[in-house]
């Protein structure tokens, strides 16, 4: 323990301050050398501010504790859902939208419980209620978008980002989400700069014009070998710390972080939006930044809990008892 | 099956403070939850504080669209208009407020926004582009718009000339107008002062008028605006 954090989260708190303090100074020397045109420069700027805003709200919930965190992530998918309900009108169908809130709400607090059969239990009940509540607006027409909206909401902001929620119930929860935050965060860095490097061919045209396969197989190298290094330190003295546990991994952390990227981009083309909000200055919305965090919960969490490497053997339902 | 018919919601895109200022703005859950707390908050103040008494009720359209107008002077007539409003027909209300005192700033224009659910009305800036915006709103949301044609607050309690502009979102469009007549509201908050005081309030409520056969121009307007003040002015001097 490193200031009561473990020595991955401490490293990685101050790796995202150093960062964020050299950042404005790259900006200055290459604004000095003319490398910056004045569109340019503002876009730069604006996105640096909000990343001066939005790493310390990522950061500081998952270091914080395991109530922080799980009401940080709640907070992200209150918000993430908000944005969705608004981009595809969903938000107009107020039993079914409200539904897929209180799902979220009772979600929350299965995680905070620790109650693992509540959270698995609430995924089909909120299922079975969205579609039995569609049916209380007496309109047969278009009952099937309203429940497909409301279950779709429901599994990615509630049961998905969900599962990365119920991380922080284990004992290495917090330098795990940090890690994995990192790692798919860093993801679509790796694939940008690997695209602009090695990327000839196109990923997926239609969806999402600028990936590449170069970037793709890029990000998927690079993401593994850093989450399979960061996994090395967290899982240390664990059965699960050998590199025919953590490569695949590392690998299915890269490749559901992409995977969550062309989902939204396939949602915004469906809608013929450009951005899922207005959140975030220079970003977009939230969904536009965290789309890439929404599958990879499930496939960490379910990873991890098979191979052993989840402590679900901690106090469990914290509030109800036993 | 059906075509897809779901949308964004009109004011996608917006930040925040540009979304509260929108004329396209639409409420979500979590405004309809904060408004609809603050309907009930109004309600119980109304009646309690103020002991308003409404008569009339009958005459309030069975639904949406409709404008309800009144005389203007206090800050409670708003309220007063709202607290009328049958609780299913409340959230397609929309009181139409001065942009420059209700939407300057970010807070103020968030409280407009989201307790009270009301559209702005640039005074100095109000084009017809605007008027066509709340008129296309108010015709095909559609919706219920609370407004006070004299335009601005009576600083002694007098009403003022009607002003036309009311006609440019009803002249030829079979939406009933609902004349009202508020009473006591200027006492018990006068512009000079701070708090409101436990004064009584009354709401007449006349029948609904409608202009489907108004010509949409500016003589038209006129006429609009002549024949509400006309009814306004004859629920005032009705009280017994």
């Amino acid at each position: 323990m490193i200031f009561g954090l473990h020595p991955v989260s401490f490293w990685i708190v101050v790796s995202i301050a150093a960062v964020l303090a050299i950042t404005p100074l790259i900006f200055l020397a290459l604004g000095k050398a003319g490398k910056l045109s004045p569109a340019l420069r503002s876009d730069v700027w604006t996105r640096y501010r909000s990343w001066l805003v939005l790493a310390p709200l990522m950061v500081i919930p998952l270091v914080a504790g395991r109530l922080p965190a799980i009401l940080g992530v709640a907070v992200l998918g209150a918000l993430c859902y908000r944005e969705f309900a608004r981009a595809t009108g969903l938000f107009r169908e107020r039993l079914v939208s409200a539904l897929v809130a209180l799902g979220g709400v009772l979600l929350t607090f299965a995680i905070a419980d620790n109650w693992l059969g509540l959270f698995h239990a609430l995924t089909s009940l909120i299922v079975c209620g969205v579609v039995i509540f569609a049916l209380f607006a007496d309109q047969p027409k278009g009952y099937i978008q309203r429940v497909a909206l409301g279950v779709l909401a429901f599994m990615f902001f509630g049961v998905s980002l969900g599962h990365f929620s119920f991380l922080a119930n284990d004992r290495l929860g917090a330098p795990l989400m940090l890690s994995t935050l990192v790692c798919i965060e860093l993801n679509d860095i790796f694939a940008y700069c690997t695209g602009k490097a090695f990327g000839r061919r196109k990923l997926s045209p239609n969806t999402s014009p600028n990936k590449t396969l170069g970037g793709a197989l890029g990000a998927a190298v690079l993401t593994t070998a850093l989450f399979a290094t960061l996994g090395h330190f967290i899982f240390r003295g664990t059965a699960l710390d050998t590199s025919l546990h953590l490569i695949p991994l590392g690998l299915l952390i890269s490749l559901t972080g992409q995977w969550g990227d062309l989902v939204m981009s396939s949602i915004k083309r469906d809608l013929g939006l450009k951005d899922m909000g207005a959140t975030i200055p220079g970003h977009g919305g939230l969904l536009d930044r965290f789309d890439s965090l929404i599958f990879v919960g499930p496939a960490v969490f379910h990873y991890l809990a098979y191979f052993g490497g989840l402590s679900l053997d901690l106090p469990a339902r914290v509030f109800t008892g036993r | 099956m059906d075509d897809w018919k779901y949308q964004p919601a009109r004011d996608q895109g917006l930040d925040a403070h540009a979304s509260f200022r929108s004329l396209r703005r639409e409420a979500g859950l979590f405004a309809s939850v904060t408004q609809a707390a603050w309907r009930v908050a109004v309600r119980a103040y109304l009646r309690g504080y103020h002991r308003l008494a409404v008569e009339g009720l009958e005459h309030i359209p069975a639904r949406p669209p409709f404008v309800m107008i009144a005389n203007h002077a206090s800050h409670l007539d708003v309220l007063t208009l709202g607290a009328a409003l049958p609780w299913r027909l409340r959230q397609h209300a929309f009181p139409i407020a001065a942009g420059d005192v209700f939407f300057e700033t970010p807070a103020v224009s968030a409280f407009s926004a989201m307790m009270l659910n009301a559209l702005p009305m640039w005074r100095k800036k109000c084009g017809s582009h605007a008027m066509q915006e709340l008129r296309d709103r108010l015709i095909g949301d559609p919706a219920i718009y609370l407004l006070f044609p004299e335009g601005k607050r009576s600083r002694d309690g007098s009403m003022s000339p009607f002003k036309p502009g009311l006609g440019m979102m009803i002249a030829g469009a079979p939406v009933p107008v609902v004349p009202c007549f508020i009473d006591g509201a200027f006492a018990a908050f006068r512009p000079e002062t701070k708090f409101p005081q436990p004064k009584p309030i009354s709401l007449r409520i006349g029948p609904p008028i409608t202009f489907a056969d108004v010509p949409n121009e500016r003589a038209g307007w006129q006429e609009i605006a002549v024949r509400l003040e006309a009814a306004v002015v004859a629920l005032r001097d009705a009280r017994g």
